[in-house]
């Protein structure tokens, strides 16, 4: 068990003209679970192979429990990695798999027995330890991973997106399971993914990057409700939030299409610049009232998406295309006008040169 | 240009077409049986092909028994065992056997270390210039050997490795390495990374990983570099004649040579010897066959994979 940070840390690849990691900074707490999250490329998973040392950073200090892991090879690092692929040994059963790095601590065969026996009765694959990795499925090759990971008790779990192999019925499953698993054991845990709804589900934290540069990091509910800038808040949330180009007005600010949504001027924006805006409002952030009600914006219905315990209704206003998160009974006629109301406290801006939000 | 398109379009409506064809297409029908004729033409063609392939052999068994053995195949005139008892008692083949199987044991030993290592650090390391380093060695595959004689005949005199074990299965493991080293490459290039990382994460050093993860998943690759090297080495000559002119160190190509020459000088040259020489001589060759057959049949397929 142990804290991690990552000071500064940068990464250039020779293949590549961009860093995949520039300048990285984190500080990932004791028991914590973090999620790096971020599309294909971002460099999370560099940044996860840094930590497990099968990466050199160019630039930086990483460290483990306080003390600096550069130079130190994976094997001294104590810390257990989950691959995307699982990375079971083919030739070794499943057994045989999870007893591998306790017999690389030359354990005593009583005690290897009786730790991957246990490990194995956590997870419920107690039956499958006679099989090899070619005769298990999917699922059950990802708990045989898991149980390699955790039959050593590492200082630190690694996950690289261990999840995205499963099924989508199996995943959500699973998930739970892992986030189970993790407070249990209480040990600190970095998660890669690429799925925000995997990210939001599992974290204590996220961090968000993009580019190879920290975006955001912060709980769930602070990068949802508060995104930094706008790359995080496209990113998060599904469908993402709903972005209309405006200028401000006194007190409220209007879209490109005239809407005017309330927005009051926050006390510290004071300069000329942040006029010109992107207003951020989540698809639950706006209210569908009756057509011509008073302060309600005209908008068109195109299209009404019934997801079962919401609806999502796809409107018009002027040119701009917005998604709106509806309760299940609402069911407007496509083609028909319906009028919108933006929630105050659910209106976020950003400047619209730099990206940043405004608070 | 607009001529070109046209083309190109017709072309591509046509496979579209045969395609469509192909999954409408009724399944094939059981193939019909072959009247009398044609089975009759090809059972005979088998035949035919089979005896070309087997007549030498066929050769050497049968002068390989007998003692008025000549260069034509003849059903065994004077019957005997008298052959193969004086190749051991007046030749000294025991010797010469044991020669052939130390150094065709040693090469294939030596390769296989040589290839596992060399292959793995062109499939993994990242060295500066390894495309170069992995052609260079693709290079010296092309090289005739026989270009390569007086050099290293020269070489092998200076160093003093000429009339030693170790400088024939020195050079025998050179003539296969390169080869060799290129098809472990792909092997090992076959195998994911990740495993040995995993391996490392459990806290593997690199080399431990490599014996305990990597090897054994390219156990067919490293089966079929044992057994080539085995075979090249127990049948390579010219190298046993530039390097070896001492008896007591002869392999038995070379006696094969001394045999034709010495008795009796090219007049009476005495085929029933030579035929059971030739008949020991194959036997290693099909025991290495048929103890490693699945594995090489294993390890061909699996290296032209990645081609």
């Amino acid at each position: 068990m142990a804290n991690v940070e990552f000071d500064e840390v940068w990464k250039q690849f020779a293949s590549q003209t961009a860093a995949a990691v520039k300048g990285l900074s984190l500080d990932i707490r004791d028991h914590e679970l973090l999620v790096l999250l971020g599309p294909s490329g971002c460099g999370k998973t560099t940044a996860l192979r840094m930590l497990a040392g099968l990466e050199e950073p160019d630039g930086g200090d990483i460290r483990i429990g306080g003390k600096s892991v550069v130079g130190l090879e994976p094997k001294d690092r104590d810390v257990a990695l989950v691959f995307q692929s699982y990375a079971l040994y083919p030739h070794l059963s499943a057994h045989d798999n999870i007893g591998y790095p306790l017999k690389v601590r030359n354990l005593s065969k009583a005690d290897q027995e009786a730790k991957v026996q246990r490990v194995a009765e956590m997870l419920g694959i107690g039956h499958l330890l006679p099989r090899r990795p070619g005769q298990l499925s999917g699922g059950e090759q990802q708990r045989v991973a898991l149980a390699r990971a955790i039959v050593r008790e590492p200082r630190v779990f690694l996950m690289d997106e261990p999840l995205s192999n499963l099924d989508a019925k199996l995943r959500v499953h699973t998930r739970t399971e892992l986030k189970t698993l993790q407070r249990e054991l209480g040990t600190t845990m970095v998660f890669v993914t690429h799925d925000q709804a995997e990210a939001m589900s599992l974290a204590n934290r996220i961090a968000v990057l993009s580019a190879g540069e920290l975006q955001q990091i912060g709980t769930p509910d602070e990068v949802y409700d508060h995104p930094a800038n706008l790359f995080v808040a496209e990113f998060i949330g599904s469908p993402p939030m709903n972005l209309l180009e405006a200028t401000r007005d006194g007190d409220s600010v209007i879209a490109e299409s005239g809407w005017r949504i309330p927005a009051p001027r926050p006390a510290t924006a004071s300069s000329s610049s942040s006029e010109q805006l992107t207003v951020g409002l989540r698809p639950e952030g706006i209210a569908i009232v009756p057509a011509g009600q008073d302060g309600g914006q005209a908008a068109e219905v195109v299209a009404v998406e019934p997801l079962g315990s919401e609806v999502i209704v796809d409107v018009r206003v002027g040119s701009q295309a917005l998604k709106i998160r509806a309760a299940p009974d609402v069911r407007p006629e496509p083609g028909s006008t319906i009028g919108l109301r933006a929630d105050p406290a659910a209106v976020r801006l950003f400047d619209r040169s730099s990206g940043l939000a405004i608070h | 240009m607009t001529a070109e398109l046209t083309a190109v379009g017709g072309a591509d409506q046509l496979a579209t077409e045969r395609l469509a064809a192909r999954a409408t297409a009724p399944p094939p029908r059981p193939k019909a049986k072959a009247g009398p004729v044609e089975w009759i033409l090809v059972h005979m063609t088998f035949v035919v092909v089979c005896a070309f392939f087997l007549v030498p052999f066929v050769w050497l068994l049968s002068a390989a028994f007998d003692a008025k053995a000549t260069a034509y195949i003849q059903f065994p005139v004077e019957p005997t065992i008298m052959n193969f008892v004086r190749i051991f008692t007046e030749h000294d083949f025991g010797r010469v056997l044991v020669n052939s199987v130390f150094v065709a044991v040693s090469t294939m030993i030596l390769v296989v270390v040589t290839v596992s290592l060399a292959g793995y650090s062109l499939s993994r390391l990242d060295l500066r210039r390894k495309d170069w380093i992995t052609y260079a060695v693709l290079l010296l595959q092309t090289m005739p050997i026989s270009a390569t004689m007086v050099p290293i005949y020269g070489l092998a005199r200076q160093l003093g490795l000429r009339n030693s074990y170790l400088g024939l299965i020195l050079i025998h493991a050179a003539i296969e390495l390169p080869f060799l080293i290129w098809l472990m490459k792909g092997f090992f290039d076959s195998i994911p990374r990740h495993l040995e990382e995993a391996a490392w994460l459990d806290g593997r050093s690199r080399i431990r990983a490599l014996i305990e993860i990597v090897l054994p998943l390219a156990r067919p690759g490293l089966g079929i570099a044992a057994g080539l090297a085995f075979l090249s080495a127990w049948a390579e000559v010219l190298m046993v004649v530039i390097l070896i002119d001492q008896d007591s160190l002869k392999t038995v190509p070379l006696a094969f040579y001394e045999a034709m020459r010495n008795q009796g000088g090219y007049v009476e040259v005495q085929y029933g010897v030579i035929a059971a020489m030739a008949v020991i001589y194959l036997l290693p060759v099909m025991v290495v066959f048929f103890a490693a057959r699945r594995l090489m049949v294993r390890g061909l397929m699996s290296s032209t994979r990645g081609l």
